[in-house]
């Protein structure tokens, strides 16, 4: 029997499990991070093809100051991701589920000034190249954070079950370097979409 | 047999088969018809090429049936000798392989630039894909054709385009190849050396027309292009 | 067992329940956009299709275990290993059976069956081709043309990995199964799908684009053309997870002793394979879903008229398909010179440099793409670096045949089939890697971009490196994992039968690309009538002798001769257990002190290709 996360037939073979489950999404982080690594790619490849930025007139860049927000909350939320995954090695479930808890809200506070933003910018996906390119980033990383959310939801499930501690902490690590990964990659897009 | 031997044998072989090859390939003209300076460029790449192929191909040949024929088992049921590599002939491939790339690429490059060549013209094309035809302008004499129709001896710059999807441009005969891009343009530069009638089609898959997507090219001296330009109906003004 | 015990009159989880839950998904994914929202067929199909295979997944219970234990119910333990499937009973195949051994085969089968189909649609190419005129229609013959190049890609792609790969690794490196064999089922099914995508293409209407999908003509309304895009998106998914189950496995799960440097070459080439597919699949799909976007969400990703870049797609789409050739050539040159040394009885010839040429081969094989657009229309100053690094992939390649010709100088030679397939693809390979190098080569490839001469070589370094690789090992690990040999005789027959006729289709369309045939064209100048008419009839003799192969493979399963733990005499782990492998695939772990390739030390003979007596 292969060490499989669930149920194990010794520690040593737990041990290698989780090892091998975190080498697994790491792995996979590095091909999300390709994908992102396209769309970045494309985007600059047509903005230096274009004349200006925005290349259509009647469309205004957004402002920073809700993307600056998001910027401050997602690191943020990278810092009590983290919290919660300290609290777990030390043993402190209710701490670690609070400092989840608040990852997750911070999150929501994400998704919900990213709606917010997106209404008031008056350009969508088929508004030409640059629509295209602003959505399909920012879309593609919204959906992520989603998938995190979503992670985060099943954990702290498994958490209020008595699931998860400093033995098996796992999934909690697995979501962290996910979690960190779509911080890293807004604060990409944060620079390229909206300052630079 | 020991070692020496059959190295013997089989390296004479290739050496004689190589040298057999390699006379066989060196004056063939492998591109059908030339009818420029870019395609007779060409040309002499492929023969380099194909003339710097025949012994890396009899060497490979000729070891995989040498060894067919002299190392086969027959009813020996033992193992071969436990070699496991060879430092200095491993080295020797990798060195080889490496002076013959770097050569390659040197020749390569020096045949780009050539066949590139100078960016500027005496004769100007205007050529327009669609889905499934080629439109030719003459911007000097604002002539609008099916064919192309080009001067000998002179230098002709093809500015390319496609209202559609992309398309290729080709003449076999001149060794041009160049992609119809929409929302972009691209160019030939070329200078033709044989007057005649030559076949020019499109290379890049394009729909359901794209088999039939072909065009006639004509390479006159200047007064008979000249004649042809002005027996030509005008653009009418876009 | 639990299931037995809660009768109920609804399917539980297997392929019938996949098929209802994947067509009730279609219904509401098509059905909500259909009446709900105005969209157009594109969008409703595209929805349709998604919840279809999430439904598929579902219903075959790919999702079970995660559900449960992301509602942090009880894990069924019994379930869990039931999920193995007991030996003999057929059924596990048609199930989500976390084996890796069911998983190679229906991997291989499935690659197969497709392999046969995209034949079929050779041949109705050929018969198009095999004289100047139309006979049937450009329409049809475009549908089948792309669907011959998908349906081909896709079996050089997962055949050797996916197929022999899985049933093997695990047992190379001396493992009881891959690191995450959930995963790696659910890798499996998310290709019946898929694959039905492009079977029932023509009733969509077709894809005329080509497997390269290029726009704009790729944006042009064909729902087909959107099937065939949401396809390859999906098997890209799969083979992420898929490479992500071998890297694990080879890096954390090797039995004790194994160092790198005495890791089978056949699983360094997988290896190297998944972290290819690992890296660059991301890309492609990044370029099929803008693709998709703007055919059915209004983007502008590849439309000039709005700020589009036409050019923009074919880098992304090579920056994979390059990088993917080498997916699908690197298992199939790890079969072959897995082969060589247990049939010429000698040791792997300069092993280590194989596997450093492997991982060459790797790196350098992301810095060729653009040899694809040398006539592109692309920026000018890309194309003399692009030549150099595709130059320089000529070397590590080239250390293949260093490393096979050196096993074989001097060896003890045994002809079984295994070995024909490895002389037979020296020679294929060697004319594929030589007229790579005409297309590396600006100049000349000016003249023979897009031309005859291209599909020629990709079918000598596709044929050659991956499908003699295919047949090879197939041959080869036959005993394996049958437990029974093949026929050596009908063996011969398909592999000289196939070499003859490949050769015979193939080594003329050199010179009618040369000549001035187009690809992709179902017509061609009346010259080229006699040559194109030996081509077909020879493709024709492709399709036999590969019936001969299939009857071969039957007949032989079922009854052909007891094979025995190590009919080979061969030292790679997976030898060292029974035939076929008992569940958990060793009774104890072996440990390993040496390369498997200590052929000539130790009194080692040659084995009898059958049961010891």
């Amino acid at each position: 029997m292969t060490a499989q996360l669930g149920h194990h037939a010794s520690p040593d073979e737990a041990i290698a499990a989780r090892s091998n489950m975190l080498l697994g999404v790491k792995l996979g982080i590095l091909s999300e991070a390709m994908l992102f690594g396209a769309l970045f790619a494309a985007y600059f490849v047509v903005r230096a093809d274009s004349p200006g930025w925005p290349p259509i007139s009647g469309f205004e860049r957004p402002e920073l100051i809700l993307p600056g927000l998001n910027s401050l909350l997602l690191v943020s939320s990278s810092v009590t991701m983290q919290l919660a995954v300290r609290a777990v090695r030390s043993g402190e479930g209710s701490r670690m589920r609070r400092w989840l808890g608040l990852t997750m809200l911070l999150g929501g506070i994400f998704i919900a000034v990213q709606g917010y933003e997106f209404s008031n910018n008056g350009f969508g996906l088929d508004s030409g190249i640059f629509g295209s390119t602003f959505y399909i980033l920012t879309g593609f990383h919204g959906a992520h954070v989603l998938v995190g959310l979503g992670l985060m939801t099943i954990v702290m499930n498994r958490a209020r079950r008595g699931l998860v501690s400093r033995e098996h902490d796992t999934a909690l690590e697995a979501t962290s370097y996910y979690w960190h990964f779509v911080d890293v990659v807004w604060l990409f897009l944060f620079s390229t979409l909206y300052v630079l | 047999m020991n070692q020496r031997r059959h190295l013997l044998v089989a390296g004479t072989a290739w050496v004689v088969l190589s040298a057999l090859g390699m006379f066989l390939v060196a004056g063939m003209q492998i591109i059908p018809v030339i009818a420029s300076q870019e395609a007779e460029i060409e040309n002499r790449a492929f023969v380099l090429l194909a003339v710097v192929s025949v012994p890396v191909m009899m060497f490979v040949v000729v070891g995989l049936v040498y060894s067919a024929i002299r190392f086969r088992a027959g009813g020996e049921r033992g193992d071969g000798p436990p070699v496991h590599g060879h430092r200095g002939f491993q080295t020797a491939w990798v060195g080889i392989s490496a002076v013959l790339v770097l050569g390659l690429f040197v020749y390569g490059t020096i045949g780009l630039v050539d066949i590139r060549g100078a960016q500027t013209a005496e004769f100007e094309v205007s050529v327009s894909a669609e889905q499934w035809a080629w439109h030719f302008d003459y911007p000097a004499t604002g002539v609008a054709s099916k064919e192309l129709h080009i001067p000998v001896n002179q230098r002709v710059h093809l500015t390319i385009q496609s209202t559609d999807v992309i398309h290729s441009f080709w003449v076999p005969a001149f060794g041009v190849k160049q992609d119809a891009v929409p929302g972009r343009i691209t160019q030939i530069y070329m200078t033709a050396n044989r007057t005649g009638t030559y076949p020019g089609m499109c290379a890049e898959l394009c729909g359901l027309g794209h088999t039939g997507m072909t065009m006639t090219v004509v390479v006159s001296d200047q007064a008979d292009l000249d004649t042809w330009l002005s027996q030509q109906p005008q653009a009418s003004p876009s | 067992m639990s299931a037995m015990a809660r009768r109920s009159i609804l399917p539980g989880p297997g392929l019938t329940r996949a098929v209802l839950w994947a067509a009730i998904g279609f219904a509401i994914g098509a059905g909500a956009l259909a009446f709900g929202l105005k969209a157009d067929e594109g969008q409703i199909f595209g929805l349709g299709y998604l919840f279809a295979l999430f439904g598929f997944l579902l219903g075959i219970g790919a999702f079970r275990f995660w559900l449960t234990w992301a509602a942090g119910r009880e894990i069924d333990v019994h379930e869990e290993h039931a999920a193995h499937g007991r030996a003999g009973d057929w059924r596990r195949y048609f199930r989500f059976t976390t084996d890796h051994k069911v998983i190679g085969i229906q991997y291989l089968v499935t690659a197969f069956l497709l392999f046969f189909t995209a034949g079929i649609a050779a041949m109705f190419m050929r018969f198009e081709l095999a004289q100047p005129g139309i006979a049937t229609s450009k329409d049809l013959y475009n549908m089948i043309m792309s669907t011959h190049g998908a349906m081909m890609i896709t079996v050089a792609l997962i055949s050797i990995i996916g197929g022999l790969g899985n049933y093997l690794v695990p047992l190379m490196v001396g493992a009881r199964d891959m690191a995450f064999p959930k995963a790696n089922a659910l890798s499996y099914w998310m290709l019946p799908l898929a694959v039905l995508l492009v079977a029932i293409n023509p009733l969509l209407g077709g894809f005329d684009s080509g497997w390269t999908a290029y726009p704009p003509l790729s944006q042009q309304a064909n729902l087909g053309q959107q099937a065939y895009l949401m396809a390859f998106v999906t098997v890209g998914i799969s083979s992420i997870l898929s490479a992500i189950n071998f890297l694990v496995t080879v890096f954390r799960m090797r039995a004790p002793g194994m160092s790198l440097l005495r890791i089978p070459i056949f699983v360094w080439a997988l290896t190297v394979t998944a972290t290819l597919a690992l890296i660059a699949t991301s890309v492609v799909a990044a370029a099929f879903t803008m693709l998709l976007f703007d055919r059915l969400l209004g983007t502008s990703f590849f439309r000039a008229t709005r700020g589009g870049d036409v050019i923009l797609f074919q880098h992304l789409f090579w920056f994979y398909s390059h990088p993917a050739v080498y997916i699908m050539g690197l298992p199939g040159l790890g079969a072959i010179l897995e082969v060589v040394p247990v049939f010429a009885r000698k040791p792997l010839f300069a092993y280590p440099l194989a596997v450093l040429s492997f991982i060459s081969i790797g790196v350098l094989s992301f810095m060729v793409w653009a040899h694809h657009m040398f006539v592109s229309g692309m920026a000018e100053f890309f194309h003399i670096p692009i030549m150099f690094t595709t130059e320089l992939i000529s070397i590590p390649t080239g250390i293949v045949f260093l490393s096979a010709l050196g096993t074989i100088w001097m060896g003890r030679i045994h002809f079984k089939v295994p070995m024909l397939w490895v002389f037979g693809f020296v020679w294929a390979f060697l004319i594929g890697g030589i007229t790579g190098v005409f297309l590396a080569d600006v100049p000349t490839d000016i003249t023979l971009s897009d031309t005859y001469f291209v599909v020629a070589h990709f079918h000598y370094t596709i044929i050659g490196g991956t499908i003699y690789g295919l047949f090879a090992g197939t041959y080869y690990w036959f005993p394996k994992i049958t437990g029974k040999m093949y026929s050596e005789r009908l063996g011969r027959l398909h592999f000289w039968w196939f070499s003859i006729a490949f050769n015979a289709t193939f080594l003329p369309m050199f010179w009618l690309g040369i000549e001035g045939m187009r690809r992709r064209v179902a017509d061609y100048p009346t010259a080229l009538g006699t040559v194109n008419l030996i081509v077909s009839i020879a493709a024709v003799n492709i399709a036999l002798s590969v019936a001969v192969f299939a009857f071969n493979m039957v007949r032989s399963w079922r009854r052909g001769a007891p094979a025995g733990a190590n009919p080979w005499n061969a030292q790679t782990l997976e030898w060292q257990t029974a035939s076929p492998p008992p569940i958990d695939n060793f009774d104890v772990i072996p440990t390993v002190t040496a390369t498997p390739y200590q052929y000539g030390s130790l009194g080692s003979t040659a084995g009898e290709g059958r049961a010891a007596p």
